[in-house]
């Protein structure tokens, strides 16, 4: 009997506990399986912020973007040891395909284009209004497009993804220079009409029709295609950009998405800087590593080459814009500061003969703040595309296909921007008389007033293919290497479709 | 001799008891036989029932709940033909049973009796002569010289010498119930409750024999004494010594798997906080690596590395309760023993989760005398670290930031250049050159480490009890680490009836963690060697109060001392561990168990990081971070079990079901205040909150047969069915059998002729085992992230993302391991030896694979794609004796294992890893199939280019001066090796420099007791590994303007090139710190882990000078890590790795980061007795 209740007992506890196979299945509480989502259009406005937030990460826009366009210019100088060994090995040209910096940047741009295919294969079966689910697709193929533009001008050609992987195998051979180019024109000649020209309120900083056209008329213009270059540029110019008045005003917090401002990064001086290399894990608002990276009082990790302070015309007050120098006033307006040496770390440069330490100011806090060394309070916004640009393409589009005159009036227009009013082209040093002339007067405008705007790299690398330099500006370039950078190593080691035979020269 | 302290049923002696039943049946018929066919022909020999007397005295023991001491010569061969009758008191019972045998009884305590035969009478002689005659007829057995000892006859001398004593055990504690035989006679006695005895020898030859379970035997020539009191010591090796396996225990001897045991002792030997420390050394194949600041997890791998990106820690089962977590907060004095199962027939039992590995912790219980133990254990220690760098001072440091910065072109720093006469702040007169700061000296400390623990242990036939409350408390060697611990378990054990027993086992612990705070991704010990020596410490102006250098310095380590201080990270845990179970009798030989059990544990983690400026950087917020998970995991268990000796046959079967959950609930939250005197989050400022809950469940059923014939041909065969819910469906079900085979020829005839031998055992197993790595309850699939951000006209909208790719056929890592042991014993097992022999296979292991970066996915995904290979051997050799007052043992372990991945994702697959930006960047280890894992992988340096022409030679090696051998390379530079010979270094010149895996692992452990004093030496080693000397980067590697290593001041120069430093230049052009051999250091070192002496107070005089109260007193001092000896330059050969608890950092063990060295502890303690 005893016998009998305990064997009956252990069988109820047994039943009761053992249960069926039913609890081994379990599903998250946590979030949304992948395939579930981007099924109506506020899911794809979220994933649309999530593009941009990427932008605003660590390996794009936060950081390694502009470190990269500025390391592979001769716009940069090694502040001093301050100055990472990757970094520093692209500004000498010692880098290879592990390097770290570029490495982040092409993974950066590649999980840019995967966020943006999830929502363009989403987008075609999601619920909401047609309207706004056509804009947010437009915005996602733009910002694929800008992507590879980017991409192609660095690496040359890479793969072509028009839809995201799901399994390891989809990964995908290198498509060719041209093929790139030629997706990145028919994508912005498609999409363009599906943006709007601007926005207001929530909305500003979402991708514009004119950031379209503007990326469209640069890729146009790396391929030397002045033709359909000022095509897009005139269009830029219909939406009513203008300049502003003060030249400084595309620098600082207070005057963001301006009138001059074609398309931006956000950042506010609300959060701290967020590490992360997508700019993922936190909510907050989030600050801009740039000022702390370059600033006099700061890392200083880049300066301004001699090369570019010296490209000023002497009496140019761009220079004061752009550079601080010992003795310069910084911090609030209310209780300015003095920058003294001892403040500043790092090297010197030679501007007109003498030996002084210059530093960058062009998106430095140190305009409005002490900073001290703290990085979290950077709120200014990354203006990646600006009118100033556009004009000074128009000029050197009338000089290759159209005429000089215009192509003058262009310059002029930059020149005579109120706080700059700097004298008319013809001047002594650019007689402006030829074509080549007039070319080397855009070279001059164009690195002066763009300087340190992630503009002089792709430049060099146009200028270069079209024949344009007489001296070559990179002190380590060697033909058939330097033009592009290597395919990082992890691509190599990873993609079965891509070896050290698909390799580009000499790397 | 053998003698049992023999106090509940148990399977030996229903073994033995039959054994002897059976013995005219076994003459007959060597074969398979059953209990009925048995019972059958015993009945047809004799007519009557027959019952042995160690049966009838098990039935009487149960009844009366009392326990019986015996020789088990004394009560063998002895039947009973009718049924014992219980009547009145057990006194009565037993006069009635013994006195017709020969035998008398003597009550010790109220419910322990020692059993003894009366003077030698001619019945008892004449029954032992009977037995021989059978003995010797089956001729299956040869008596032993001792069992002859009836028969020899002993005239009883009239004079009488009287022996009193004491007898203690190797802590100085009395042993009550222990044996006091006068050699070659059947004079006896049993000591009483204080240990005493008194005994009647006929002359002063006579010899005393004392024993005890669990101890060596002892022999004591009487001599002129009369009083001998005798220490014994723990015979290491018992024969019936019984191990804790899963789900069950059994006899050593019986053991088929390779199963190792560390005792009580040797687990509480360290002061250490964990388990995982304490067993470090003590089982060759089990390599321990500690890892850094009090309360950082050791690395713990059972057998090499199981897995590659998943977790390889073995499986924690504590007293049952499987998945333990928190081992920190396990008190290690609480624990009885420590069980480490190394092959897979051993551990298939707990299949999915065992393919790294077992460790049964079992905790102490009460012992059944019928009396309370009061036992009080402290210690105090300091610590200190044991070798410390040569830094720079203030003078080289000036000169080698000068030529550093020269030699690159760039500016040298502004304060070297015309700040260094100014004062270091404002109102001091001290200026930078007359500074001169020791960054070592003000970081490191001698920090005290204590322990007090209490404990209360009782039991009876009925019940037993273990409780215990205790404190540790250590702080680190370096400011701002600690670990204080709490803790309070209770052990309780009941026989309800006769059928139920209730045991429970809880602990409850509150630990807190002070966590080295890491700053800007870099160790603290970095910021110490990167520190600038004409900077101060300290620095009253500034907020904060401390001080870093600036950028008129050049460099910008962060000041660790102000990290130390004021950032702190924080990991408080409460932990709550219990099970109960209720085992029920159903029938003879069936038991079934039903445990519950609850594993609990709040962990806080909390970081402060206060405002300050150091001069150059700082905070303006005050951050905080207070995050916390609650773990819940549950278990329920069903055991049936069955124990059943048919006659040579004996059986062991347990078929168990079983389900655990883990429900984990985190919840961070974040926010900022703007002073610092509040250091908590209300009223702060940016706050965020985020939670997930992430749960699990594990389903199985599981098997098991243990099969025993003759004592001597062993089988054991089990199968577990898991089923977890974290993988995909149809993915979820795995099965995992393990079978071992065991013969012990020591127990076969043509063994018992040599008489040197008393154990030797030959095992095999294989089997199949399952490891759920670090599977995530959900990872399978790929989810929406919804934590980013973007700030459109800055204001912050949320958006949303996917980041890894889903993998629906995720499984378990799979691990296939044969192993070959054998047990031999020699001279009584004064010697024993022990050898192993495995394979292990794992497969299907778990990679953290990135896709092709073009494919855009941030996160690897976890693919089961990899496979590798483990093999090796294990050694263990024991000899202990014991002569006169002298007793020592010896043990020594060596272990050797073998590494090859055999497989990844694809054929050529490679994983890097370790690549630090302080260390230049480069990645340090590669993993490929076919070699080790993660190898050190780089250049081999091949001395120093003394000049351009030799550049220029270098460069035309391929006929082509244009193409450059070496970029960017100068006089002063590394010249590296053209391993393949194509004219330029490039990364086809890379080669393998060696591995963090030893070649074997070693510990050596003596102890001996002399009288009162006991000594204890460990030594601990690891042979034939490399280490990446990460500090020597820091210290030489010259990358940029840090604070160096005095080495830097041999750096290249035109005048000093008779160097191996090379030239220093900022920047390093020529990667002169790439990963090459100039990095990689032998890292094999020899440790004395353990030397500790004690003195016990002689029992008696312990007793007698505190009236009774204190029956025990040990004072002891002790030295960790006293010496070391390796020829590593860094701070500590231990290194493991730095990210130990982080995933996806596994393939950097061995890479020293400037982890935190293992301290050398020199410490007293007191352990009392009540």
């Amino acid at each position: 009997m005893k016998t009998k209740i305990i064997v009956s007992t252990a069988l109820a506890i047994f039943i009761y506990t053992s249960c069926s196979d039913s609890i081994l299945d379990k599903t998250s509480p946590n979030n949304v399986p992948a395939e579930n989502y981007y099924k109506t259009t506020d899911e794809l406005t979220r994933a649309v912020t999530g593009v941009y937030a990427l932008i605003q990460g660590t390996d794009l826009g936060g950081r390694e973007y502009f470190f990269l366009q500025d390391l592979r210019s001769d716009d940069v100088a090694s502040g001093g040891g301050q100055l990472e060994t990757p970094r520093n090995q692209l500004l000498i040209g010692s880098h290879n395909s592990t390097n770290g910096v570029m490495t982040s940047v092409y993974d950066g741009f590649f999980r840019l284009i995967h966020r943006c295919n999830a929502i363009i294969s989403g987008a075609e079966a999601a619920q909401g209004d047609e309207t706004l689910k056509k804009r947010l697709v437009a915005e996602s193929r733009f910002l694929r497009a800008w992507a590879y533009y980017n991409l192609v001008a660095f690496w040359g050609g890479v793969p072509i993804y028009e839809t995201f992987g799901t399994s390891f195998s989809d990964a995908k051979p290198r498509n060719t220079d041209a093929e790139v180019w030629n997706f990145v024109y028919s994508e912005l000649n498609a999409l363009q009409a599906d943006l709007p020209t601007s926005y207001s309120g929530a909305d500003l900083g979402r991708a514009t029709r004119g950031a379209a056209l503007m990326v469209l008329a640069k890729a146009y213009m790396f391929n030397a295609d002045y033709t359909n270059a000022k095509t897009q540029l005139e269009a830029i110019k219909g939406l009513g950009y203008a300049l502003t008045d003060k030249y400084f005003d595309n620098f600082t917090e207070e005057t963001e998405y301006n009138k001059e401002s074609i398309f931006e990064l956000s950042y506010t001086s609300s959060g701290n800087f967020n590490w992360d290399s997508d700019g993922n894990g936190t909510t907050v608002n989030e600050s801009w590593i740039r000022s702390q990276e370059y600033s006099a009082v700061g890392w200083r990790n880049l300066i301004p080459s001699d090369g570019l302070i010296n490209e000023f015309e002497p009496n140019d007050p761009r220079i004061k814009d752009n550079f601080y120098f010992i003795g310069d006033t910084y911090g609030a307006a209310a209780s300015p500061v003095i920058l003294t040496d001892t403040k500043v770390q790092g090297n010197t440069s030679n501007f007109q003969g003498v030996d002084q330490k210059v530093s960058w100011k062009k998106y430095s806090i140190m305009y409005k703040y002490d900073p001290g060394g703290y990085y979290d309070m950077i709120g200014i916004n990354y203006r990646v595309y600006r009118y100033a640009d556009v004009l000074l393409m128009l000029a050197e589009c009338e000089n290759e296909i159209g005429t000089a005159p215009a192509a003058i009036a262009y310059l002029n227009q930059i020149r005579n921007r109120p706080s700059v009013m700097m004298p008319n082209y013809p001047t002594a040093e650019f007689p402006a008389n030829s074509k080549t002339e007039i070319m080397k007067a855009i070279m001059h405008e164009r690195r002066t007033e763009l300087a340190g705007e992630e503009v002089r790299n792709f430049d060099i690398l146009r200028w270069r293919k079209a024949g344009k330099f007489a001296t070559e500006p990179l002190p380590y370039f060697v033909a058939n290497k330097f033009e592009v950078l290597p395919i990082p190593q992890d691509e190599l080691n990873s993609n079965p479709n891509i070896t050290q035979a698909d390799q580009n020269s000499g790397y | 001799m053998t003698y049992r302290y023999n106090h509940s049923n148990s399977v030996m002696k229903i073994c033995v008891a039959a054994f002897i039943f059976l013995l005219p049946t076994a003459l007959l018929a060597q074969d398979l036989l059953f209990a009925s066919a048995s019972q059958e022909k015993r009945s047809s020999l004799e007519g009557n029932q027959i019952y042995s007397l160690r049966e009838v005295l098990d039935q009487v023991q149960n009844h009366y709940h009392v326990s019986f001491l015996y020789e088990s010569t004394v009560v063998e061969n002895k039947d009973i033909f009718t049924k014992v009758k219980f009547k009145g008191k057990v006194e009565s019972t037993l006069s009635t049973l013994l006195d017709p045998m020969g035998l008398k009884y003597k009550k010790i305590n109220d419910h322990t009796y020692s059993i003894l035969p009366k003077a030698p009478s001619k019945s008892s002689r004449e029954k032992v002569t009977l037995v021989k005659d059978i003995k010797e007829s089956a001729s299956l057995f040869t008596v032993p010289e001792d069992d002859t000892s009836y028969q020899t006859e002993v005239t009883p001398e009239v004079v009488d010498i009287t022996v009193t004593g004491v007898v203690t055990d190797e802590t100085g504690s009395s042993v009550p119930g222990a044996n006091v035989l006068v050699k070659g006679t059947t004079t006896g006695t049993t000591t009483d409750a204080e240990g005493r005895y008194t005994i009647n020898v006929t002359d002063e030859s006579s010899v005393l024999v004392i024993t005890f379970i669990g101890y060596t035997s002892k022999e004591v020539v009487v001599g002129s004494q009369k009083e001998i009191s005798i220490q014994l010591s723990p015979d290491i090796r018992q024969l019936n010594e019984v191990v804790v396996v899963g789900y069950g225990t059994q006899k050593r001897s019986s053991v088929t798997g390779a199963v190792a045991t560390v005792s009580s002792k040797d687990v509480a030997a360290l002061p250490v906080i964990s388990v995982e420390s304490a067993i470090q050394g003590r089982v060759p194949g089990v390599q321990v690596t500690n890892n850094g600041s009090p309360g950082t997890s050791p690395t713990v791998r059972i057998r090499g590395v199981g897995s590659i990106t998943g977790a390889s820690q073995p499986l924690y089962v504590i007293d049952g309760f499987p998945q333990a977590s928190y081992l920190n907060n396990i008190d290690t004095k609480d624990i009885e023993s420590v069980e480490v199962l190394k092959d897979a027939a051993a551990s298939a039992v707990y299949g999915s989760r065992a393919a790294n590995g077992v460790i049964i912790i079992t905790t102490k219980s009460g012992a059944r005398d019928n009396k309370v133990h009061v036992e009080a254990d402290t210690y105090y220690g300091v610590q200190q670290a044991w070798k410390q760098l040569d830094l720079l001072h203030t003078p080289d440091y000036l000169k080698y930031a000068t030529d550093l910065t020269t030699n690159a072109g760039t500016a040298i720093p502004q304060r070297i250049v015309s700040g260094l006469d100014n004062p270091i702040y404002a109102g001091t007169t001290q200026t930078y050159r007359q500074t001169d700061t020791d960054w070592q000296n003000a970081m490191f400390r001698t920090a005290p480490i204590t322990q007090t623990q209490v404990s209360l242990s009782t039991g009876s036939e009925k019940s037993k009890l273990y409780t215990s409350v205790s404190k540790f408390d250590q702080d680190g060697i370096m400011l701002g680490t600690n670990f204080n611990r709490y803790s309070l378990r209770l052990n309780y054990e009941n026989k309800l009836s006769k059928r139920f027993t209730f045991g429970e086992n809880f602990n409850i612990s509150y630990s807190k963690t002070r966590n080295q705070a890491e700053s800007g991704g870099r160790t603290i010990l970095q910021h110490i060697i990167h520190s600038v020596p004409y900077i101060p410490v300290y620095d009253p102006t500034l907020q904060g109060g401390f001080r870093a250098p600036s950028g008129n310095d050049g460099a910008d380590p962060e000041n660790p001392v102000r990290i130390a201080t004021m950032d702190q990270n924080r990991d408080n845990v409460m932990n709550l561990i219990g099970r109960a179970f209720v085992e029920a009798k159903i029938i003879d030989g069936l038991k079934y168990r039903f445990t519950a059990g609850l594993n609990y544990s709040v962990a806080r983690h909390t970081e402060d990081m206060p405002i300050f400026n150091d001069g150059f950087a700082g905070r303006t917020t005050h951050n905080l971070v207070d995050n916390r998970t609650t773990t819940t995991s549950p278990y329920y268990s069903n055991q049936l079990t069955y124990d059943k000796t048919f006659g040579a046959h004996t059986l062991n079967v347990i078929a168990v079901a079983e389900r655990q959950g883990n429900s984990s609930v985190y919840l961070g939250a974040a926010g900022q205040q703007s002073r610092n005197d509040i250091s908590q989050l209300l009223g702060s400022s940016n706050q965020t909150a985020t939670g997930t809950l992430n749960e699990n469940e594990l389903l199985s059923y599981l098997g098991r047969i243990n099969y025993e014939y003759k004592g001597k041909y062993l089988v054991s065969a089990s199968i577990r069915r898991d089923g977890y819910s974290g993988f995909a469906p149809g993915k979820k079900w795995g099965n995992f059998p393990g079978v071992s085979v065991g013969w012990r020829l020591n127990e076969e005839d043509f063994m018992k002729t040599v008489p040197a031998i008393s154990e030797l055992k030959l095992r095999a197993s294989y089997g199949s085992l399952g490891s759920i790595a670090n599977v995530g309850s959900y990872e399978y699939q790929s989810y929406i992230n919804t934590n980013t951000a973007y700030d459109f006209n800055n204001g912050s909208t949320s958006g949303a993302y996917f980041d890894k790719l889903p993998n629906k056929n995720l499984t378990w890592e799979k691990t296939k391991m044969t192993n070959y042991g054998v047990d031999l014993g020699l001279f009584e097992n004064r010697i024993t030896f022990s050898a192993e022999y495995f394979v292990r296979n794992v497969d299907d292991l778990l990679l953290d694979v990135p896709p092709s970066p073009s494919l855009g996915y941030t996160q690897a995904s976890k693919l089961n794609i990899a496979a590798m290979k483990n093999w090796g051997g294990e050694f263990v050799l024991g000899y202990n004796k014991s002569e006169g007052d002298v007793t020592f043992n010896v043990s020594a372990n060596v272990g050797i294992i073998r590494n090859k991945v055999n497989h990844l994702n694809t054929p050529n697959a490679v994983l890097y890893s370790g690549s630090n930006a302080d260390f230049g960047g480069f990645n340090i280890t590669r993993t490929i199939a076919g070699r080790p894992i993660q190898e050190f992988y780089g250049y081999k340096t091949d001395g120093i280019f003394q000049n351009q022409a030799e550049i220029d030679a270098a460069n035309a090696r391929d006929n082509d001066a244009t193409t450059l051998f070496q970029a960017n390379a100068a006089p002063g530079d590394i010249r590296f090796k053209d391993v393949n010979g194509d004219g330029v270094i490039n990364s086809d010149d890379q080669v393998s420099l060696g591995n963090y895996l030893p070649n074997f692992t070693y510990g050596l452990n003596f102890s001996a007791n002399y009288k009162s004093f006991d000594l204890t030496l460990f030594l601990q080693g690891v042979q034939g590994n490399e280490i990446y000397n990460g500090t020597k980067v820091l210290g030489q590697g010259m990358l940029r303007l840090f604070g160096a290593q005095t080495d830097v001041l041999n750096a290249w120069t035109p005048d000093n090139t008779n160097t191996n430093v090379p030239r220093a230049v900022s920047g390093d052009p020529n990667q002169n710190s790439r990963t090459s051999d100039r990095f990689i250091e032998d890292g094999s070192y020899l440790r004395l882990k353990n030397v500790s002496i004690g003195y016990s107070l002689p029992s008696g005089v312990a007793q007698s000078m505190t009236g009774n109260t204190l029956k025990k007193l040990r004072v002891y001092i002790s030295a960790q890590n006293l010496l070391t000896f390796t020829k590593y330059s860094g701070y500590d050969p231990e290194i493991g790795n730095r990210y130990q608890n982080s995933a996806g950092n596994t393939l950097i063990n061995g890479i020293d980061f400037g982890q935190f060295p293992s301290p050398r502890t020199v410490m007293a303690g007191l352990q009392v007795g009540f």
